[in-house]
């Protein structure tokens, strides 16, 4: 119970960091989100208009800093996260929650099918070593990991969408599809996903496959391992439940911290896919 | 749009798509040529580099800028072609008249307008949407209310009182104030803010529906126009970057592009024989000089600086040729041509001339240094240019004016910049030199007073709104207040000479390539659309409210 109090509060306290940076730092930058909307404009933007827009974005409102600190930490624990300034004037909240369905979809599926084949291959690859798998599967994986993900993108795009045209390659759905829950609307959601989705997987499972292989090969030289052979057991049992089960830890370790990480999003795939998700908002966001 | 990160994606995807077939179009189409009621599906083509947030409040400049509500969904009172020396033709309006020494405008509402939702349109509508403007400066983004005095319903008329005569507002009252139901935005407790997800305008086209990747705009049947529109569908979807974009063009999966397609005649034209493009001028991409700054105020400088250049080739070479090379009388031609002030222009003769560019400096006082940079009295001639770093195109126009300044004795450095740190600086004049453009406007005048009228500017420091070089004459300013108040064309003709002049002798900034509305068109399915021999509207989707005018125009086939 106070191993977990302890770790709730350590997480709070980071949260509150996190959040008051969030605060600190943009209005710390030069220029204001008025200006932004001037720019939309080219310059017509004058006088009565310009200032309406300021006070609508919450610039120049004559509050003390620490009085809009005060009320930034109550806004962001009722949820309420504001008017979007790009996005003017859909609020914050709906923006991100349509666009967080489709990251956590493709992304998070992805991260998980990575973490289960990488691990997998990594633990088949250290048992039979310099056998076959091992000779091919970790070299090539991690080659493949090394390439760029927009460069994967675009050639999937090129070669399975234009050339051979199996598959879509633009945007979540077919754009006149509209959100329902029937077996056409997702079956065109997972079509939409195949290349985004390949192109992320191949370029990301060479770490876990790496990893896993090297902890293997240090875990099979442990004395347990070497006394499960003695004992006769089945080589499968060994392999997971004696090797395998130690050796994964680290791996597990960076997958959860991975999964932190599926939720800002995947950036250069939804650009170059012109994907939904909310990597691409975190771009615009940081831009504007 | 013309927005291109720096990535080879084009060039890939060019080489690439040169060796494979057209692609089969998705896109789906009804029968063609029925008699009766409208059919076909058209899809654009214009990359916003974002999703919709599906709001169609048609006084937001972001939604503006996308070309999703105004002309399509709502439309304005008059339709003024910037193609056409501003021809005026009616829309919601069926006349106008000026009176009282141009201080007085009344419109005559059309009969028989119905909004999307069955409710009549009239003039009590019109008058409500502009007393919506007042009592919301917020959405006045044109300030037309810094002109206006009152604005009455009376009958089917509306009369709008003026402080004082300002002819030139006719474009942005007349053009550019979406005309909203009274029933509807009354009950509006703040339409600065106001989403309008469902928007009911009297546009021949409404959303059905709106989702985050695609807006599906259907033929509105209650449209007061008999017979139009006569396309039944059109599909704007959502890019958020160029290369999609421009492969749905050149597969045919579009047909109406808004964008900027570096080597366009391997990418798209030569795809098929179906596929056009028609660049017009509107403006002038132009190098603007910081006139407080010791170096650049000298006039001597400019001069030299505007014989230097060879903009032709900036355009041939940072724009792939899609931009023509601008004047130094800033006057975009052909568009404007008949403006243009030709005795002026041969007076000066500003063209590529990089020996008369040094002999000016070297007359003016300065001196080549062992660097061969000029210099007079300690100063140097080398500065810095400010620049958007994600248009690409931009970047490599001013690598061109670059090496020409160079090969004359004038330094330049790029320095480029995120988009909202390069507006915040242009604003504040914190910089030498800057590379941008106005919006422009029906006639040349509008893009003059961006660029030249004083109470545009602000102090170093402080923004200003369009004219960044802080140029202030008075003597300017009162030509540019003589126009406003004349509607007698010889006499606009008369000033536009004059400031012309000004441009020409002050050189406030240096005009280096037009700029032009992006248009790509496919005339497989679909006709009706605008040419150089009939330019009946703005042709690029981002354009508003010409956009509504092409939807009306097009028909399939």
């Amino acid at each position: 119970m106070r191993y977990l109090l302890r770790r709730a509060g350590f997480f709070l306290l980071t949260l509150w960091a996190a959040v008051t940076l969030n605060f600190f730092l943009p209005r710390m930058m030069p220029g204001n989100p008025a200006i932004a909307m001037m720019g939309k404009f080219r310059g017509r933007l004058t006088g009565p208009a310009r200032q309406s827009l300021e006070t609508i974005f919450g610039v120049n409102t004559h509050e003390s800093l620490l009085a809009q600190y005060w009320h930034y930490l109550g806004d962001m624990a009722t949820g309420n996260f504001g008017t979007s300034l790009f996005f003017f004037p859909s609020p914050v909240g709906q923006v991100v929650r349509s666009a967080i369905p489709w990251t956590l979809g493709l992304f998070g599926v992805v991260t998980i099918l990575a973490f289960i084949l990488g691990t997998g291959v990594g633990i088949v690859g250290a048992w039979r070593r310099g056998g076959v798998i091992d000779s091919v599967a970790p070299p090539l994986l991690v080659i493949t990991s090394a390439i760029p993900y927009f460069w994967v993108g675009m050639m999937f795009i090129l070669i399975f969408g234009l050339k051979l045209q199996w598959l879509p390659w633009s945007g979540g759905m077919d754009i006149t599809e509209t959100p329902a829950w029937t077996g056409e609307f997702i079956g065109n959601v997972v079509e939409h996903a195949i290349l985004p989705a390949l192109a992320l997987l191949i370029t990301t499972i060479g770490t876990w496959t790496l990893t896993m292989r090297n902890n293997m090969v240090t875990t099979l030289a442990e004395d347990y391992v070497r006394m499960a052979r003695a004992k006769g057991l089945s080589n499968p049992r060994i392999m997971l439940d004696y090797a395998a089960r130690n050796a994964v830890l680290p791996n597990l370790t960076g997958f959860a911290m991975s999964l932190g990480f599926v939720v800002g999003g995947a950036i250069l795939i939804e650009y170059v896919f012109n994907y939904p998700g909310v990597g691409y908002m975190l771009l615009q966001a940081v831009e504007n | 749009m013309r927005r291109i990160i720096l990535t080879g994606a084009a060039a890939l995807l060019a080489a690439a798509l040169a060796a494979c077939s057209s692609g089969s179009s998705s896109s789906t189409n009804g029968p063609s040529g029925s008699a009766n009621g409208p059919t076909g599906t058209l899809t654009i083509s214009n990359e916003q580099g974002t999703q919709w947030n599906c709001s169609f409040n048609p006084f937001n400049p972001g939604n503006l800028g996308e070309g999703v509500t105004m002309g399509q969904v709502y439309e304005p009172l008059m339709f003024v072609n910037t193609l056409q020396n501003a021809k005026t033709t009616p829309w919601l309006a069926s006349g106008y008249a000026w009176s009282t020494g141009n201080k007085t405008l009344t419109f005559t509402i059309q009969k028989n307008v119905t909004f999307s939702d069955g409710t009549p349109m009239t003039a009590a509508d019109v008058a409500f949407t502009f007393n919506l403007l007042k009592k919301f400066p917020g959405l006045d983004v044109d300030s037309v209310w810094s002109v206006l005095s009152t604005v009455t319903q009376q009958g089917d008329t509306v009369v709008m009182q003026f402080k004082a005569p300002s002819v030139p507002y006719f474009y942005y009252i007349a053009d550019q104030i979406p005309i909203v139901p009274e029933h509807i935005w009354s009950t509006i407790k703040d339409p600065v803010t106001y989403a309008d997800s469902k928007p009911v305008g009297t546009g021949a086209y409404t959303v059905s529906p709106c989702t985050p990747q695609n807006i599906t705009y259907v033929a509105n049947p209650h449209y007061w126009q008999p017979g139009l529109p006569k396309i039944a569908k059109v599909l704007y979807p959502a890019f958020t970057s160029n290369d999609p974009a421009n492969t749905y063009l050149a597969t045919g999966q579009a047909q109406w592009g808004s964008q900027f397609i570096p080597n366009i005649d391997k990418f798209y034209t030569s795809k098929s024989s179906d596929n056009h493009y028609w660049f017009a001028p509107i403006a002038n991409v132009s190098l603007i000089p910081n006139l407080t700054k010791p170096g650049i105020g000298d006039v001597a400088v400019r001069q030299a600086i505007a014989y230097a250049i060879d903009r032709n080739k900036v355009g041939q070479v940072g724009e792939y040729g899609e931009e023509p090379g601008a004047n130094q009388n800033g006057i975009a031609t052909p568009t404007f041509s008949a403006w243009m002030d030709n005795t002026s222009a041969a007076k000066y003769g500003y063209g590529y001339n990089p020996a008369k560019a040094q002999a000016l400096l070297t007359q003016a006082g300065y001196a080549k240094g062992s660097d061969g940079i000029y210099a007079k009295g300690g100063q140097k001639l080398a500065f810095t240019v400010i620049n958007i770093g994600g248009y690409s195109d931009w970047v490599a126009s001013m690598s061109v004016v670059q090496a020409e300044l160079k090969a004359v004795g004038i330094g330049l450095t790029a320095q480029n910049l995120a988009q909202n740190d390069y507006l915040n600086r242009l604003y504040a004049g914190d910089f030498d030199f800057a590379y941008y453009a106005q919006t422009g406007g029906p006639t040349p005048y509008y893009e003059f007073r961006q660029w030249l009228y004083a109470a545009n500017s602000a102090p170093i420091g402080k923004n200003a709104s369009s004219n960044w070089e802080r140029y202030s004459n008075p003597a300017t300013d009162k030509l540019l207040d003589s126009y406003a108040i004349t509607t007698d064309s010889a006499k606009q003709h008369d000033i536009v000479n004059q400031l012309q002049q000004v441009v020409l002798s002050d050189v406030p900034y240096i005009p280096v390539t037009e700029e032009v509305g992006w248009f790509q068109y496919n005339t497989a399915k679909f006709t009706g659309w605008p040419t150089q021999d009939n330019p009946y509207a703005i042709p690029a989707a981002y354009a508003y409210p010409d956009m509504g005018q092409v939807l009306l125009h097009l028909s399939p086939k």
